[in-house]
């Protein structure tokens, strides 16, 4: 044991590698389909939409790019299922520079599919990219229309019907901004705390501590902070809605109809922070052997 | 006048405006503001786009033309931005190559493939990398050095629980108990976490009002360039 923790104090970082690589690919070929419980930040998100009905609106900002698609794209389409599904009004826009729109658009696409009694330009609609962060936010508080005159296929957006209602932040009941990097505080600490309007996030992991303390402000409803929480969405649609049960059964299961879900990924994150977990426990039992060794200097 | 005076004043009016439109709530002082805040700020900030696209040719240029190391990534970054470059701007502005979306039959424009066949998964690819940096690094400095050390140790795996499925099934057996590691992460979150993260955020803030005063008042001058002290 002495000798095996002795050669752990420089095991060499491939052998790491190697093993999370293998518990990161083996769930995937065999899903754990663990059990998801549901914290009260995501619970709120899921119980104000639940308030609203077809004629309300709801804006959904995709403020994340490709990098922290895996983590995002979940808990978008998680929210937009569950928006479309009890027919509230989805207005999608996109403020992050980096494929931003291209988010928006793939998975707009995605959800739509699965609604094909909803139609483009009366129940949702894609109005793009805007350059310009915090001064397109203040600015759509006066006039929406000005800021996105177009939608993303260059269509007036005065001609689409649902749009002809919606001109501000006042016309919206809720802001649903999926973060990664700052957008995500600007909705909370500008559109909701200059115009009022409800806001929500949905960020990566990493990001999510900074948002608590909004959070617990009263700047936003409601927090997806992670891939664990859109499976909490994901877990909490399902159980409320049957048609959306069905969608989701499709996405978690096996073969050409199976598809990518917050669900599944869990699975490797959980493998995964085990993986970590058992080597830090086992870096410190290395460390506190190191120090008992005579001539043992700290660097 | 010298040539740093005009910009100075510039910097100080337009600045002024929307502080005072904050508290005077008068037509002809909030007009102002408003029209710098709905047209012309978009319009700035697409110019630091294209000053970021200068400043990366300038670069990328400059490291092709005197073959320093990893003069070969650069030729493929530049490949890569006007490559996309050219096939964005030609398909927004003029609708080229069918724009930069799909096509109305459903099939992909070159921009539009080029995003989801190439751009998506390289960038997906970096940011999964992660797991093995983090996995690494935190078998090699997550150690129980002194109190600090041990607490943030004890609160990150409690964390690292909290947030996957798998910590909760630990006291799934006991009544009442199925959201030990999640609760407790929502309240390290919640409380310790949010706390900190509060006395970031307000000094921060007071740091950057301090900072945009000196700029208003023309104390701090470095965003001029070097030649600030005549």
């Amino acid at each position: 044991m002495k000798a095996l923790l002795d050669r752990l104090e420089d095991l060499d970082r491939r052998w790491i590698y190697l093993i999370v690589g293998v518990g990161a690919l083996l769930p995937l070929i065999y899903p754990l389909n663990l059990p998801v419980t549901i914290t009260p930040p995501v619970r709120n998100i899921y119980d104000y939409i639940e308030k609203l009905g077809p004629e309300d609106a709801v804006i959904v900002s995709f403020d994340y790019g490709p990098s922290t698609g895996p983590e995002n794209d979940p808990m978008a389409e998680a929210v937009m299922r569950h928006i479309l599904a009890r027919g509230i009004k989805l207005v999608v826009i996109a403020l992050y520079p980096l494929g931003g729109v291209t988010m928006s658009q793939l998975s707009l696409d995605r959800v739509a599919k699965e609604f094909p009694e909803l139609t483009y330009g009366k129940d949702y609609v894609n109005l793009g990219y805007k350059s310009g962060g915090i001064a397109v936010l203040k600015a759509m508080g006066q006039d929406l229309h000005t800021i996105f005159p177009m939608d993303l296929a260059k269509r007036p957006i005065a001609d689409l019907p649902m749009m002809q209602k919606i001109k501000s932040y006042k016309d919206l009941k809720l802001a649903v901004s999926i973060a990664t990097g700052i957008i995500g505080e600007w909705w909370a600490n500008l559109v909701n705390a200059q115009y009022g309007l409800p806001v929500a996030v949905g960020c990566t992991a990493v990001s999510a501590p900074k948002y608590y303390a909004y959070l617990r402000s009263g700047n936003m409803l409601g927090l997806m902070g992670g891939l664990k929480a859109a499976s909490e969405y994901e877990k909490l649609v399902m159980d409320g809605y049957p048609a959306l049960r069905r969608i989701y059964e499709r996405l978690n299961g096996p073969g050409a109809g199976g598809g990518y879900t917050a669900i599944k990924g869990m699975d490797v994150q959980s493998v995964v922070h085990l993986i970590i977990i058992a080597f830090i426990v086992l870096g410190n039992l290395a460390y506190f052997r190191s120090r008992k060794r005579p001539h043992h200097s700290e660097e | 006048m010298n040539k740093y005076k005009f910009p100075l004043v510039l910097c100080f009016f337009f600045g002024t405006i929307p502080i005072v439109a904050h508290f005077v709530n008068v037509e002809w002082v909030t007009a102002p503001s408003k029209a710098l805040n709905d047209t012309w700020m978009p319009i700035i900030y697409v110019f630091a786009i294209l000053l970021g696209i200068v400043n990366v040719v300038q670069n990328s240029w400059t490291k092709i033309k005197r073959r320093e190391q990893g003069w070969f990534y650069a030729v493929v970054l530049l490949a890569g931005l006007f490559s996309m470059g050219f096939f964005g701007f030609t398909g927004a502005i003029w609708d080229t190559f069918g724009g930069t979306n799909l096509r109305p039959d459903g099939s992909a424009t070159p921009f539009h493939w080029m995003a989801t066949h190439m751009f998506i998964p390289l960038q997906s690819t970096m940011f999964a990398l992660l797991s093995f940096y983090v996995a690494s690094a935190a078998y090699r400095a997550f150690r129980a050095r002194n109190l600090s050390a041990t607490l943030l140790l004890i609160a990150g795996v409690f964390v690292m629980l909290g947030r996957v499925p798998f910590g909760d099934m630990i006291f799934s057996w006991l009544p009442g108990a199925e959201n030990t590691f999640s609760g407790i992460t929502e309240w390290l979150m919640d409380c310790p976490n949010a706390a900190a993260q509060r006395a970031i955020m307000i000094g921060a803030a007071l740091g950057a009002a301090s900072m945009a005063l000196k700029v208003l008042l023309g104390i701090e001058r470095s965003y001029m360039g070097k030649e600030q002290e005549d």
